[in-house]
């Protein structure tokens, strides 16, 4: 057992619940791997427990990214790394971001160094339909070891991308009514597929030979998962929300660029939105009016957000300046906070898992020396599932997985 | 017209902060800065209280393709590599940066008043680049003008031997090609000056005009940098070899893997350009980007400017990337100049910007907070005595 005494905790949980969202002098009791009880300096421990003195840190839950491309589209490596779109065919359902992710990629030591403990990794937005979306911890050697859910969601994209794509090869789609008919079409063909798959389930000789895309989309139909839309500019939004509604799916919005001049009604429709990445370039026209003011302004009109680096566009471990960014803009803290835990792990589905402090969760924390949305504020020490996974000391963490963290200055 | 700016914390850069300080203005230039005990207000200047705020100098970076290409419009706006040929000289900036483009007004809400605008690196000479001052709205080029041309840009490492060994299937390929390629330019410009000599006493021998040799003279003869794109500690390690061959003025351009050459670059007290660093590792030869570079290479004697190289990270974040750099270990008051006056001093332009003292033209940024506070805001921003940006 092991316990995190004396920091300002900030459990990311929501006021009113049983366990408050801001413990000064908190007390973590993690057994297992799980967060087993968290409370104020009076919580009562067991003796003989591992202890770790927090005071003057600030504790909050391991950061969690809503939208990136850690691991598929490697950092420093180009052309050879980059397997983030099978820029192929404009659906490619039956591709999966598992298979595409490299855990030697260099950018999950920094995400730890970042705090960044959880990522939905997704394919990119070069196809209309792009594939399985994946949520993993970022410490693992294998893949499949390092998976929370799978599937998250299937990634989709309207706007400039996939018809810049196609368009320049002389393919469907090269326009927005392209990219909205392709889509609509794998939808609609996933429709006749599970009422096949109805069918055969009284007649077994009617079964439809497997089609992998079409087993996807058939998940996001029955609403297992979400289609996760990438749309920048305010029409791609609406198209989005048409075709969700043609179609009973539920999705998210992906990026939302111009999602504050619809703010309303995505807050009346109870749509998520993942914000970002904020602060980059504006690298197409369709994200003219990107910048940090947007979460303030969708959460202001009641949107749930996950603040997103979408790295390697920006580097996966400033998720946390890219959330201070949003605050000096007006988000509040608190808000900005949940976007990179509580309501991040929501809006991917695993806030089972992760997301808060509080008992029963995964023990993915972080103590930072101060504030973690501060320019000079680093981690002192990372865990997931209550093992230490970067230290800034710079001793060996996790040496059966080649893991050494930190820079010795601590 | 006297303008006194009052109560904020002056931090003039190249001197010591200044709490509760006065900074006067008369004709665009600073008149005083310092103390208020020191500096008492005239009657009858306009008096604008800062207190609480904190007043530093227009940030200044030095490598940028502000106005020159650029974030969102494609084509219709790229005018940053004049590419078919690997060596344009003849090329200019100032011909193509387009004042009314948004990235200046992006760089003025950023507290950023000067900056140099430079060709990219596709071409192993890419053209004369200029320092322009960001208070641009209908303005022409000229007009705002700081120092121009500023400097000639080269490129080594990747971007070249991409652009003509892949894409035009044409010299140079590699690294080796592309040093020559330069190194026969500054060659071929060394004859030019040559005869140019002959020709002042015999006119009738005076060679034919050759536009991108002219340039390449002023190079030569040290009246503007070389200022080298590399990356790689290798690349690096050739743009001094080629500088010092030609006896150049130079500065280093991104200096990425420059932290592995430091002693190499301090023991020269070379010029640094920084960046971009609050970015992705999009190319091999970015792989050892890291926001300690700054902060080791300072260490080691170099002349360290911060870069942002807008649009790769955009220019309104000049400041956080100072920022990073002092959390990575560049102390603070070095990281503050590196965007202020050691790029002026790089730009050549530090007898006019770069710093509040008096004589200097009165840029200056009004900021809610200290620029490293993550929630500070830049609230007003003056250019030579005007406020060009208020948030």
């Amino acid at each position: 057992m092991l316990i995190i005494k004396g920091g300002r905790v900030l459990t990311a949980c929501r006021p009113g619940g049983p366990v408050s969202p801001v413990i000064d002098g908190g007390v973590i009791l993690v057994e297992a791997g799980k967060i087993r009880a968290v409370g104020g300096p009076d919580l009562p421990v067991p003796p003989g427990c591992e202890s770790m003195d927090a005071t003057g840190c600030v504790v909050t839950p391991g950061l969690i990214d809503a939208h990136s491309h850690i691991g598929i589209y490697e950092d420093g490596v180009g052309w050879e790394g980059n397997d983030v779109n099978e820029g192929t065919d404009p659906n490619t359902a039956d591709v999966r971001a598992l298979d595409g992710i490299n855990p030697a990629d260099t950018a999950f030591a920094e995400a730890l160094e970042g705090g960044v403990t959880t990522v939905q990794v997704m394919p990119g937005s070069a196809n209309v339909i792009g594939g399985e979306v994946v949520t993993i911890k970022c410490i693992g050697s294998v893949v499949d070891d390092m998976v929370l859910r799978r599937p998250t969601g299937l990634k989709a994209a309207l706007g400039e991308n996939p018809k810049r794509a196609y368009g320049s090869q002389r393919k469907r789609p090269s326009t927005r009514m392209g990219n909205a008919a392709v889509m609509r079409a794998a939808l609609s063909k996933g429709r006749d597929y599970l009422r096949k798959l109805e069918i055969a389930a009284e007649k077994p000789d009617k079964r439809p030979d497997i089609d992998l895309r079409m087993e996807m989309i058939a998940k996001v139909l029955r609403r297992e998962i979400p289609l996760r839309v990438h749309a920048h500019r305010a029409d791609d939004i609406l198209t989005a929300l048409r075709i969700a509604d043609e179609f009973g799916i539920n999705i998210s919005l992906e990026h939302t660029t111009d999602g504050s001049k619809v703010a309303k009604l995505l807050a009346g429709r109870g749509i998520p939105c993942m914000t970002g990445p904020l602060g980059g370039p504006r690298t197409k026209l369709e994200t003219r009016d990107k910048g940090p003011h947007v979460p303030g302004i969708l959460a202001a009109a009641g949107v749930k957000i996950a603040i997103i680096t979408d790295h390697p566009v920006i580097p996966q471990q400033w998720l946390r300046i890219t959330a201070g960014l949003a605050v000096r803009e007006g988000l509040p803290e608190d808000a900005a906070l949940a976007a990179c835990t509580r309501d991040a792990a929501e809006i991917i589905g695993v806030a089972d898992r992760v997301g808060t402090l509080e008992p029963g969760k995964d023990a993915d924390m972080v103590i930072w020396d101060g504030d973690p949305f501060e320019y000079l504020t680093k981690a002192c020490r990372v865990f997931v599932d209550g093992r230490t996974a970067y230290c800034r000391r710079g001793e060996p963490c996790l040496p059966e997985l080649g893991v050494t963290g930190g820079c010795g200055q601590c | 017209m006297l303008v006194a700016v009052k109560g904020a914390t002056i931090y003039p850069v190249g001197g010591n902060p200044v709490d509760g300080g006065v900074l006067l203005v008369e004709g665009g230039k600073i008149k005083a800065v310092g103390a208020a005990q020191a500096i008492p207000v005239p009657a009858g200047a306009e008096v604008i209280d800062a207190s609480g705020k904190v007043v530093l100098p227009g940030l200044v970076d030095a490598h940028a393709h502000v106005g020159l290409w650029g974030e969102w419009y494609g084509q219709a706006e790229s005018d940053g590599n004049e590419m078919g040929d690997p060596v344009t000289p003849e090329v200019r900036a100032i011909d193509a940066v387009w004042p009314d483009h948004s990235s200046f007004a992006d760089a003025r809400s950023g507290g950023v008043t000067t900056l140099q605008t430079t060709p990219g690196s596709g071409n192993a000479i890419g053209g004369e680049m200029l320092v322009v001052k960001t208070d641009s709205a209908g303005k022409t080029a000229e007009e705002i003008v700081l120092r121009c041309p500023s400097g000639m840009k080269a490129a080594l490492g990747e971007n070249v031997k991409r652009a003509y060994g892949q894409g035009f299937k044409k010299r140079p390929a590699t690294r080796m090609g592309t040093a020559a390629v330069i190194r026969q330019a500054l060659s071929k410009a060394r004859d030019y000056q040559r005869k140019l000599e002959l020709g002042k006493e015999d006119p009738s021998r005076l060679p034919d005009t050759d536009l991108g040799l002219l340039s390449l003279v002023k190079v030569l003869n040290r009246e503007m940098p070389l200022r080298i794109h590399a990356h790689r500690a290798d690349d690096i390690v050739t743009a001094v070899r080629l500088a010092e061959e030609f006896g150049l003025d130079y500065s280093i351009e991104h200096c990425t893997d420059g932290a592995a050459v430091a002693g190499f670059l301090g023991s020269r007290g070379a010029r640094v350009n920084v960046g971009p660093t609050f970015g992705g590792r999009s190319k091999i030869e970015t792989r050892p980007l890291h926001f300690r570079n700054a902060g080791i290479l300072a260490k080691a004697g170099c002349k360290v400017s911060v870069i942002s190289d807008h649009p790769f990270v955009a220019i309104p974040f000049l400041s956080l990337c100072a920022a990073l750099s002092c959390a990575e270990g560049m102390p603070e008051e070095e990281a503050l100049r590196a965007v202020t006056l050691t790029p002026a001093e790089t730009l050549g332009v530090a007898d006019r910007v770069g710093s509040l003292e008096p004589g200097k033209d009165a840029d200056f940024v009004v900021w809610s907070g200290h620029p490293f506070k993550i929630r500070s805001k830049v609230e007003r921003v003056y250019v030579e005595g005007r406020l060009v940006y208020q948030a």
